[in-house]
């Protein structure tokens, strides 16, 4: 058989090759007996091979995890540093839109407030508050080269805040309501008791000359009464927050501003230019 | 130790025709690492040896490819037995003789290829011309790299040769 093999090998390569074009032959039809061989025989093969291209699998499979885990991991470290800056920026921006937000809500409520009011207005900036010392006061940010005169009313969003006092060519001192000198024409808004209120130097205010027999309750909003001259009518001032029964004929009426007079920011300046230079002339 | 150096030249094929399959889908239209085993081995001159060379590499490319089972063994032996006859009579030797038995391999391989799928499963293989070219340059090109490398680093040179008479 050796000798045979070695000296026809040409014959063992026709055979061969008759042999291969079977196998071909059967993967191509179906062939009974052959067909079952052929799969066992290419079966065979590659249970024989299989732990090659597994290995490699397994080995590439590891590899590329390991290259994919390494590039994941610079990846997010570079976009963990983006993220960190990009928070940075974001969280700066929101501050910068939380503060314009808030600037752009006051503003509106100013605006639908200064629409409401049919007279001249001066937008303004409070630039020093004093609420601690004896004189309660505002400084704003607009004098007399804005029109700004002595008397003039100034609101904020949510009431009344007091009046102008000083002016300079760019400054004006504002005094609250709150403070003890300062009073104002006022009524009560639902049962249109009108009255004056003054500033407790405290921080309250103290609506005066309520007769005993008015219908007032904690809660009732106080508005301006426009009886003085100065103030116009209807501006929200304060809300009732405590009634006593006085000794005389009045009741003790105490209120806290509408206006947050601790935190003020923009201001109104009404122009209503309703005093007349007399009585301005009289008051100083 | 001839076929345990073949042996280990299969694994080194499989490796690669694995690796090529896992990382460049279809490379191997283009690449037959198997080929290059084959005509390296045939180059020895040794006709059985080739044969069985021819058969055992094809029957592995056919087992872990999508062919006939049996197509690429066929065409391997036949340009194993070609390249094993012509150096059992010259003596064929360096890059170069081994650079052009293997394009002659190659193109034969991917003729013999085509003849049989005509005639097996009467189907034409598509853009055949352009992908026996592109196959013929890449396999020749990393074949004779490899052979030039087995030459210089390992003095390594195609398994010796035994010559025998022709089986005609």
């Amino acid at each position: 058989m050796q000798v045979a093999v070695e000296r026809r090998p040409t014959l063992i390569f026709l055979i061969v090759l008759a042999v291969l074009l079977v196998l071909m032959t059967a993967s191509t039809r179906t062939i009974r007996g052959v067909g079952e061989t052929r799969t066992l025989f290419e079966r065979t093969v590659m249970t024989l091979f299989s732990p090659v291209p597994k290995t490699v699998n397994r080995v590439g499979q590891n590899v590329s995890d390991a290259y994919h885990g390494y590039v994941d991991m610079r990846r997010s470290v570079a976009e963990n540093v983006q993220l960190h800056r990009r928070l940075t920026e974001l969280t700066t921006e929101n501050l910068v839109l939380r503060q314009t937000h808030g600037d752009l809500s006051r503003m509106r409520a100013l605006l639908n407030y200064s629409d409401q009011v049919s007279m001249p207005t001066v937008m303004a900036q409070a630039v020093m508050l004093d609420t601690g010392g004896r004189f309660k006061c505002v400084v704003i940010d607009r004098g007399s080269d804005e029109q700004v005169e002595l008397n003039d009313p100034v609101v904020s969003a949510t009431g009344l805040v007091g009046r102008v006092i000083l002016t300079t060519k760019d400054l004006a001192k504002v005094q609250l309501v709150i403070d003890s000198n300062s009073a104002v024409g006022v009524l009560l808004e639902r049962s249109r008791r009108q009255g004056i209120i003054k500033g407790d130097g405290r921080g309250m205010l103290t609506m005066q000359y309520v007769p005993a027999g008015t219908d007032v309750v904690v809660g009732d909003k106080v508005v301006t009464a426009g009886i003085d001259g100065i103030f116009p009518k209807g501006v929200p001032v304060a809300r009732v927050t405590k009634v006593e029964e006085g000794k005389d004929l009045f009741k003790n009426v105490t209120c806290a501003p509408l206006a947050d007079l601790s935190n003020l920011e923009e201001l109104i300046v009404l122009r209503t230019r309703k005093v007349p230079d007399a009585v301005v002339r009289y008051g100083h | 130790m001839r076929w345990l150096r073949f042996l280990i030249g299969l694994i080194l094929a499989l490796t690669l025709h694995s690796l090529l399959d896992n990382f460049f889908p279809n490379a191997l239209a283009f690449f037959n690492p198997y080929i290059i085993l084959v005509v390296y081995y045939s180059m020895g001159g040794n006709l059985f040896g080739a044969i069985i060379a021819g058969v055992v590499a094809g029957l592995v490319q056919d087992a872990f490819s999508g062919a006939i089972f049996g197509l690429h063994a066929f065409a391997l032996t036949v340009c194993a037995y070609l390249v094993a006859y012509v150096n059992s009579r010259l003596v064929l030797r360096g890059t170069l003789a081994f650079g052009l038995s293997l394009i002659g391999s190659v193109l034969l391989n991917e003729i013999v290829i085509y003849i049989l799928v005509n005639i097996l499963l009467k189907q034409r293989i598509d853009l055949f011309e352009q992908g026996v070219v592109v196959k013929t340059i890449l396999t020749s090109i990393f074949g004779m790299l490899v052979y030039q490398m087995l030459s210089l680093f390992l003095s390594e040179e195609p398994i010796e040769a035994t010559r025998r008479p022709s089986g005609w």
